[in-house]
């Protein structure tokens, strides 16, 4: 298929090939030219040898010496005139998209235009004639990388700054944590903490029980770090332990937490099944947690952790594990409430979180989309307490539509993830307390972070595009000049995770993509807009490895994904990815940006680090 | 990467079925022609419209392959905790009904 000039400019570094027999003699110009786009495919199926074959740009008005058939490469050979190359503009600091994201068939299946490469369809007469060609086979394959709507973005954002600079940071709240030590959980006649003792009263698994229908039986453990090397179910959530002091609302105020317990959600039915999906983390506790990920329990610290059976078959249904969620939260609360009478000489550290807006700089949104599909696949957004139950609404019944919240009521447990997708990608309730990238952007003095908004994933494709043109709107109406969208999992969240992009794209707004994809993450759409996207893949080949958090945004993933969208904003490039997932694009990027701002980024641990389980050792690696 | 290991991983082939049952996180499907039975999350599940039961659904696949002759412990002894735990629980459950 021919190309247009717009598509010959945006390509002119890479290789002519014809796309139809041209005569001797004529003037080579952008109808003559193949998209590059496929040519990848047809290397690969050995259809095609770019051995020697000039560039677009130098062969553009050129004269071609012999007649050629379809699908030539350009060589000096059969060109006459060709002009000599300019200086690729690709020396920028650019970083690379680690995810193939205009890539929508699987690599195997290569268009096999074999028979000249020509596709042609001769109608002499009919009516009601309807075509289809897999795109593929075309090779248009979605893969129009057109830099332009990006530059044009840019550009005035750019020309709009240095007016506004002047204005100076305003601190919109804040948010004070009060950490108390924890070293030692016992269970005792009441629920007190006493110095650095926390003790859980005995016989509370009956409240839990009797407080929902649908809870069958409870039980409680604690395990210390001599006990890790314990055998669990699948761990539904991992949570941290925090209340609200007096009547301050999530997100400001004063938050107490205590540092070195978390409570950790298994469970089953009764008639033994896991509840949760199907991606499982049961096993030995220590060969199955991704340590110190954001949303993970850190070495050292000691788990509460509940083990709920809920009624037969309802480990499937929506009921099922909502109400295992909701019983649990009766010892959290029982442990808030004491929390709140601790006295203040108990406070083992405090830490103040400022929100900030920079008016003058760069502004920046924040796009989470979260689990939305039903069943586990929900989130309770905005509880009373950080990550409660009550006071909250779930996703799904909110119609997954876009929740905006600041960003320190994302840090303060405004999510109570009931997402049970695949242990390795899942973002727990205690991923939020500790989100990476909100983090990064909101210290980052370069740009302005203006808000979080939260968006369910439905299920159905209808309500999916439904959702992403709201979020489309949403951004719209704020002016921003960057975006990110981050999503948890792998499925069909990533359709509306490339509508989440194509909104926001098409409406001149940089966006930079987030999601866990490597070998088994694949996207399995893409748009033009997705140019700009950054795999939060950790494992080593590349797949869904059953390690609890591992493949989880990241430190690292943030700090990567701020430099892509600042370079984005600014309007320069950033190349496009290879075909295949390769790690390298990764660790290349790594480099640049520890170059370009002199900081060392430390990369997180894979699963290589943890006791090598026999399960992983014989399957994966 | 262990699609290398797949000698036969090449060949893809369309096929359907038939969506036997729905619940809240997964859909389970009979293949056409007595070729078998799955489950999948539903997150793993491309629709249009809300799924359900009696609908067809379209998929390329291909053949499972056996990577290699061993057998992995650690998964027979999940399986077996699994089962001995299951068998357990659905007695405590019986006699409760009785």
């Amino acid at each position: 298929m021919s190309i247009t000039a717009e598509t010959a400019k945006a390509h002119a570094h890479d290789p002519a090939v014809l796309c139809c027999r041209a005569e001797g003699g004529i003037t080579i110009e952008p109808a003559n030219l193949e998209d590059p786009a496929i040519f990848d495919d047809l290397v690969d199926s050995g259809l095609l040898n770019l051995d020697g074959c000039l560039t677009i740009e130098e062969v553009l008005g050129a004269k071609l010496a012999k007649t050629c058939d379809s699908l030539c490469p350009l060589t000096a050979d059969v060109v006459e005139g060709a002009k000599a190359p300019s200086v690729p503009a690709k020396e920028a600091p650019a970083e690379e998209a680690p995810a193939p994201a205009e890539v929508p068939a699987a690599p195997a299946m290569a268009p096999a235009p074999a028979a000249g490469g020509m596709l042609r369809i001769h109608i002499g007469e009919g009516k009601d004639i309807d075509l289809q060609i897999p795109v593929g086979a075309l090779g248009a394959g979605g893969a129009e990388v057109a830099a332009v709507p990006v530059a044009g973005a840019a550009a005035p954002a750019a020309a709009a700054a240095p007016a506004e600079e002047v204005k100076e940071e305003k601190v919109v709240r804040t948010l004070t944590r009060k950490h108390f030590k924890i070293t030692e959980v016992k269970r005792g006649p009441e629920t007190k903490i006493e110095g650095t003792t926390l003790t859980i009263r005995e016989g509370i698994e009956a409240e839990v029980i009797a407080d929902q229908e649908l809870v069958k039986d409870f039980h409680l453990e604690i395990i210390t770090p001599d006990l890790y090397h314990t055998y669990s179910e699948t761990i539904m959530d991992v949570q941290p332990i925090a209340t609200k002091e007096g009547e301050d609302d999530i997100g400001c105020g004063v938050t107490r937490v205590l540092d070195g317990v978390v409570m950790m959600l298994t469970g089953v039915d009764e008639g033994g099944v896991q509840i949760g999906e199907f991606g499982s983390s049961e096993g030995y506790l220590d060969e199955n947690i991704m340590w110190g990920r954001p949303g993970c329990p850190d070495k050292g610290e000691i788990f509460i952790k509940g083990n709920i059976v809920v009624q037969e078959k309802t480990n499937m249904e929506r009921r099922g594990p909502m109400a295992a969620h909701t019983a649990f939260d009766i010892i959290t609360q029982e442990i808030r409430e004491v929390i709140k009478k601790l006295d203040d000489s108990l406070v083992a550290e405090t830490q103040e979180l400022k929100q900030v807006r920079r008016p003058g700089k760069k502004k920046v949104v924040i796009v989470k989309e979260i689990m939305g599909q039903g069943a586990m696949h929900d989130n309770f957004i905005l509880p009373v307490e950080p990550v409660g139950v009550l006071g909250a609404r779930a996703n799904v019944d909110l119609g997954n539509v876009p929740v905006c919240v600041s960003p320190l009521e994302v840090l303060d447990g405004c999510i109570h993830a009931l997402t049970c997708i695949g242990p390795a990608s899942k973002e727990m309730s205690r991923h939020y307390w500790r989100e990476p990238l909100v983090l990064e952007a909101l210290h980052d003095e370069e740009i302005d972070l203006c808000g979080v908004v939260f968006v369910g994933s439905p299920q159905i494709n209808a309500e999916k595009f439904y959702v992403s043109k709201r979020v489309g709107h949403t951004v719209e109406m704020m002016d921003a000049d960057g975006a990110f969208v981050t999503t948890e999992g792998f499925g069909n969240n990533h359709i509306d995770f490339a509508s989440h992009i194509e909104q926001i794209g098409m409406r001149g707004i940089p966006v930079v993509g987030m999601s866990y994809c490597a070998v088994q993450g694949a996207l399995v759409v893409g748009n033009k807009y997705m140019q700009y996207m950054v795999d939060n893949n950790k494992s080593e080949s590349g797949i869904e490895n059953e390690v609890l958090g591992c493949n989880t945004l990241c430190p690292e993933d943030a700090v990567r994904a701020l430099a892509m969208l600042k370079t984005a904003m600014a309007g320069e490039a950033v190349k496009a990815a290879e075909r295949k997932w390769n790690p390298n694009v990764k660790s290349t990027n790594v480099e640049l940006i520890e170059a370009a701002y002199d900081r060392k980024i430390e990369l997180e641990k894979n699963e290589q680090s943890l006791p090598m389980s026999q399960k992983r050792k014989e399957k994966y690696d | 990467m262990n699609d290398e290991r797949l000698k036969y991983g090449g060949k893809i082939i369309y096929m359907e079925g038939v969506i036997v049952a729905v619940d809240d996180c997964s859909i389970s499907i009979d293949l056409k022609g007595r070729l078998g039975f799955f489950k999948a999350p539903k997150r793993m599940f491309i629709c249009d419209t809300e799924p359900k039961v009696g609908q067809e659904v379209g998929f390329n696949m291909s053949f499972p392959e056996q990577l290699g002759p061993e057998i992995n412990e650690k998964y027979v002894s999940n399986i077996e905790k699994e089962r001995r735990k299951q068998d357990e629980m659905r007695k405590r459950l019986d006699n409760k009904e009785v």
